[in-house]
């Protein structure tokens, strides 16, 4: 069983999805949590079972496609995407836990379950057919729920979700297919496998046309400035249970990839754009920072203060070092936690409320402690407070690009002030002050079912800020193997001089083990 | 000895989850109780600790690894030495001292247990401030107290002018958080390690221009702690938050880390004596512009914040002149009669039911007795008077500018002790001398309770003797650590006038604001409305500057970037993209229109556009080849 485990937990969701018509709907919700708590045990098994001694892919399982033209199902992970499919499978299963919604329960589950499997298929993918056919299908459930389950405005909100990142992903597509043709003209056979598609060295004008083709769409997805304006949309139309996924799972698709892809596959060219997108991540970071302190909605502030979050995430990411791509992983967990948890927590006072309002609301502290308390807890996370698990990540992030260039670092930092800004504000309004609307002065504080999901949540963003190391020793293992990869890939005398060569015998180098 | 180390460090935080887990509910005793208890306790250890350091050891702990990644290491790493202890001293005599005072001072607050969590998990950073043996735990204690430091300037929520200290603070001291971070990031990429040893043994190796990098930026760092101007206005307006934690946070601890960062780093600062002089001549700057500013003020509170924010401008002197040893006795001290002076205030504002405008009251002399000897005694220490605390450290710091030869320093500092000896017996003066002007008001005022007053008495005592008794022994046990350097002015004569000189100046100044104030108040219309009176009670006009300059500004470009480019040109471009598609396809689809000729027709022309384009392509090709071959 343990070498099919990736296969069971791709496709176990999927198949509980379709059982899942067939159950009663009054038992639809116990139904669910059933299916994703078995899933989550799963895949902490799979983490169990991982080595984190080893940098290169572990469990991989391949099957032929399209042997024709070298489409293979391959899977494996490493300890890059081990967490995040932990994450997923962890959101999916306190998603189900804590939800409030009373409409069509059933239906919500299943699509729930079916998005389980995309996204656990997207970062489990190493052939990138496979890997795009999961990273479309993760787009049809969650417009599902937005169009479903949303908001008034729901279908202009969800049309342009879909209709903005498959934008995005066609474009991605045609760079694949290129991709795959220059395999072909290199190699004289045709393969889609990421590992074989690593061991290609391509000239840098190659590198820099497909570099761009697959930044579109994954920027889109991240979403980089000034690609952006789909998500606040999506956020504030979609439900507490699609906000909490799409933030904590769906944006990080795109940050990973650009691991995953840019980073290995084309090197000279990440070189090449790494002031640019620089440049990008700062705007992102301190220009929507702004945008969210002029947030009059709670869920925009947090939906804001995300994009704002990943700009961090993709300023490590092109720091190009181990101690820059491990912190911004780090962060894509960290962020993925911390998100999730503060738009669960809006929803806690949007079930109460039905409004979003900051002015609908102040002096929340006295009525509502123990939500004060989470809300707190979590927004000192979202503030890069150390010993909490954001602060492991941005320091790293930001410590990693300070080696690429001093001045961006130190201007990015600046989130660290932008951040508190809005977030304390934020805190201000709800929170502090006398309780002056009458609605307000009876709100039930969190109720058990919400504690479920929001304690777990507040347990790990303090534990992993104290003891990052089980995550942060194989993230930072399997970052080195492509750091060295991309090392010895580049071409061009500035990308060898901005790569690090770790030299490190024990660095597995992922060419070889493509083999 | 580990086990003292992690006693004295992790007790306070037992006493704050203890008090956590009654956060919610009413006042319960016990929370205050054991939360003080377990104080003592971890103010006990650091005495085992500091007997074991004046035997010439120190201890050195690593708990565990914190963060690792590729090269990066930095573990949870506590050191007990010299420096530390001092301050380990200091943070716990007057935790324990304000943990028992808020019993009695928070008795009748709801949010009792809530309070001595916040306090404790303070004490618990400030613990990890002073103990971190490398920069990124330093780091930890630095937000962690920040943290603390919001919760309880912004303790009393309900009231808007608190929350809004309360995220000034914090704000502005992220400003200087940001530069800490960059000076800890050029530490890590030039030397490899955040550690104590290895940076302090290495950062002789680089380039001067570094290290001065280095310098500035942990500076600025220190600068939003400390207080020290241009972010020094959140200090002042931090007195919205309950008393006790004005001493314990706002006086005698939090506020000295900066001094301490400087302290601690003087093996880098060492070499850097430029901004060394920079950052002395600032805190003499500091040290006059906030004299200055209570002389006028009208809020008790907000005059001895100032006077906080004037004596760790003297301990920045010390310290950027070279005199470390100087500027961390000088710390010391000042804690112990700062604390004593704002518990002394706590005391009269509830006398007063929190009226904080000392000329609204006068004669409590006759009610408060014991308040009033306290307040005066902490006022003498602080205008350093001999023998107490004041005159050892603080005329040492003048003693040192003079020694240096920096004159025009020299000079500031002795205006500033006239200027502070002044402020202090003004405040004085007005609380507990004069007429009862409170009794129109219809308050009645009381004396605290008999056990806040005896938690107080410690601090008297040190106040009077620290100077005298602990210059000798601290001089001997930090120098092992710290450069031993003496500031003797070798001229006796010289040293003789200055001495007596100082003494008669301060006791002027201290006369004179008896004189002024003790009797009647009388109000001088024609110099308060003068422009310097104003100048000054409007605080330089810089709190007013900062909200048109940077609050209000930051607040309209926040605006402009959601309205105007967030969804007017970003998100507005997105969708005529999609609308300009939209229509074109609804446009064209008449093409569609079934008719089997028109259909053909176009296909005519869709086949003739795509052959030239391929000859177009193919033409366009071959010639980029051929120039290429």
């Amino acid at each position: 069983m343990q070498e099919h485990i990736l296969s069971i937990l791709i496709f176990f969701p999927a198949l509980a999805a379709m059982l899942g018509f067939i159950v009663h709907k009054d038992s639809a919700r116990a139904y669910g949590i059933t299916v994703a708590a078995v899933e989550f045990f799963l895949s902490l098994w799979l983490w169990y079972l991982y080595d984190p001694m080893t940098s290169g892919m572990q469990f991989m399982e391949s099957a032929p496609l399209v042997a024709a033209f070298g489409i293979n199902y391959i899977v494996g992970i490493d300890g890059i995407s081990l967490f995040i499919i932990i994450l997923a499978t962890f959101f999916t299963m306190i998603g189900i836990a804590s939800l409030t919604e009373t409409r069509r329960v059933k239906d919500l589950i299943v699509t729930l379950l079916f998005l389980e499997m995309t996204m656990v298929g997207v970062f489990a993918a190493l052939d990138a057919v496979v890997f795009y056919v999961f990273w479309e299908l993760s787009l049809i459930p969650m417009l599902y729920i937005i169009g479903a389950w949303g908001g008034p405005l729901r279908i202009y909100a969800s049309v342009k979700f879909f209709l903005y990142t498959f934008t995005g992903s066609l474009v991605m597509l045609v760079g694949m297919l290129f991709m795959a043709y220059f395999y072909h003209q290199a190699t004289g056979q045709w393969s889609f496998s990421l590992l074989e598609w690593y061991r290609l060295i391509l000239p840098l004008n190659f590198q820099l046309w497909l570099f761009a083709a697959f930044f579109v769409g994954f920027a889109i997805k991240v979403p980089m400035f000034p690609f952006h304006t789909w998500l606040p949309y999506a956020h504030g139309q979609a439900p507490t249970i699609g906000s909490v996924i799409l933030a904590a799972i769906l944006l990080k698709m795109g940050t990973y990839a650009f691991v995953r892809f840019s980073l290995p596959l084309f090197p000279d060219a990440s070189v090449f754009f790494m002031f640019p997108i620089a440049t990008l991540a700062i705007i992102m970071i301190v220009y929507t920072a702004m945008v969210a302190y002029a947030q009059e909605d709670v869920k925009q502030v947090v939906a804001y203060s995300s994009v704002s979050h990943m700009g961090v995430i993709v300023l490590g990411t092109f720091a190009l070092n181990v101690e820059g791509i491990s912190g911004s992983i780090f962060l894509m967990i960290a962020h993925g936690v911390v998100s999730g948890a503060l738009f669960l927590l809006v929803g806690v006072i949007y079930d109460r409320r039905h409004t979003k309002l900051m002015s609908e609301f102040g002096g929340l502290a006295s009525v509502m402690p123990r939500y004060a308390t989470l809300f707190g807890i979590m927004m000192m996370a979202s503030v890069g407070l150390p010993l909490t698990i954001n602060f492991v990540g941005e320091f790293l992030s930001l410590l990693g690009f300070y080696k690429q260039s001093h001045g961006f670092a130190l201007v990015a930092g600046t989130a660290i002030i932008v951040g508190a800004i809005y977030m304390l504000t934020a805190y201000k309004k709800m929170f502090f002050g006398t309780v002056t609307k009458e609605e307000n002065k009876h709100l039930k504080d969190v109720n058990k079912t919400e504690l479920l999901a929001l304690v777990p949540l507040a347990v790990i963003t303090i534990w992993l800020g104290v003891y990052p190391k089980p995550i942060l020793e194989p993230i930072s293992n399997s970052v080195e193997s492509i750091v060295q990869l991309m090392h010895d890939k580049a071409q061009t005398p500035e990308a060898q001089k901005r790569i690090p060569n770790l030299g490190n015998p024990e660095v597995k180098n992922l060419q070889q083990e493509a083999h | 000895m580990e086990i003292y180390l992690y006693i004295a460090l992790f007790a306070p935080l037992a006493g704050s989850l203890f008090s956590a887990l009654f956060g919610a509910s009413p006042k319960t005793s016990v929370t205050g109780m054991v939360a003080s208890g377990l104080l003592f306790v971890s103010f006990m250890s650091s005495v085992v600790l500091l007997n074991y350091v004046m035997a010439g050891h120190t201890v050195h702990v690593e708990m565990m690894t914190w963060i690792a990644a590729g090269d990066f290491y930095v573990p949870f790493g506590f050191v007990v030495d010299q420096v530390s202890v001092v301050m380990m001293m200091v943070v716990s005599v007057v935790s324990t001292i304000v943990h028992i005072y808020s019993i009695g001072y928070m008795d009748h607050d709801k949010g009792f247990n809530r309070f001595f969590s916040y306090l404790s998990a303070f004490v618990f950073s400030m613990m990890i401030l002073v103990m971190s043996d490398n920069f990124l735990g330093l780091f930890i204690g630095w937000e962690g107290v920040g943290l603390c430091s919001w919760l309880l300037i912004g303790f009393w929520y309900h009231k808007e002018s608190a929350t809004w200290a309360a995220n000034e603070a914090f704000i502005m001291n992220r400003i200087a958080d940001l530069a800490m971070l960059v000076g800890i990031f050029m530490i890590y990429w030039n030397i490899g390690s955040l550690q104590y040893d290895v940076v302090f043994a290495e950062i002789s190796n680089l380039s001067i221009p570094i290290v001065t990098w280095i310098g500035i930026f942990l500076f600025v760092g220190a600068m939003g702690k400390s207080a020290q101007f241009p972010l020094h206005t959140w200090l002042a307006d931090a007195m919205e938050g309950p008393t006790p934690v004005s001493a314990l946070i706002h006086a005698a601890t939090m506020v000295t880390a900066g001094v301490y960062l400087v302290v601690r780093a003087n093996p880098i600062y060492g070499l850097i004596p430029e901004v060394g002089v920079a950052i002395a001549s600032l805190g003499a700057f500091v040290a006059m512009f906030a004299a200055t500013m209570a002389l006028v003020n009208r809020d008790m509170k907000r005059i001895v914040a100032y006077s906080t924010l004037s004596q760790l401008g003297y301990m920045f002197v010390a310290a950027g002149l070279g005199a470390y040893w100087v500027a961390l006795f000088h710390l010391m001290a000042h804690a112990f009669f700062k604390a004593l002076l704002f518990l002394g205030a706590g005391n009269v504002m509830h006398a007063m039911h929190d009226e904080l405008d000392p000329f609204k009251m006068g004669g409590l002399k006759k009610s408060m007795k014991v308040t009033w000897i306290l307040m005066t005694l902490a006022s003498v220490a602080l205008a350093g008077i001999y023998p107490l605390a004041g005159f050892f450290s603080k005329d040492l710091i003048l003693e040192v500018a003079f020694v240096e030869q920096h004159y025009v320093l020299y000079t500031v500092l002795l205006l500033t002790a006239g200027l502070t000896a002044f402020y202090s017996f003004r405040l004085v003066a007005l609380i507990f001398h004069g007429n009862e002007r409170h009794l129109k008001y219809g308050i009645h005022p009381h004396e605290a309770y008999t056990f806040m007053l005896y938690a107080m008495a410690p601090l008297a005592v040190l106040a009077v003797i620290a100077g005298m008794v602990f210059k000798t022994p601290y001089y001997e046990m930090v120098t092992q650590l710290l450069p031993a350097i003496e500031y003797h002015v070798h001229n006796h004569t010289t040293f003789w006038i200055m001495t007596i000189g100082t003494q008669l100046f301060v006791i002027a100044a201290i006369a004179f604001a008896y004189k002024k104030y003790a009797k009647a108040v009388r109000v001088d219309v024609k110099v308060e409305s003068g422009f310097f009176y104003q100048l000054l009670y409007n605080q330089y006009y810089i709190p007013k500057i900062y909200d048109e300059v940077f609050t209000k500004p930051y607040r309209e470009l926040s605006k402009v970037a959601w309205k105007q480019i967030d969804l007017k040109i970003v998100d507005a471009t997105v969708d005529g993209i999609a609308n300009v598609i939209y229509r074109t396809g609804e446009k064209t689809h008449t093409m569609q229109n079934g008719n089997l000729s028109s259909m053909l027709r176009w296909m005519v022309v869709g086949l003739v556009v795509l052959l030239v384009l391929a000859i177009a392509f193919t033409v366009g090709y071959n010639a980029v080849t051929m120039r290429a071959m």
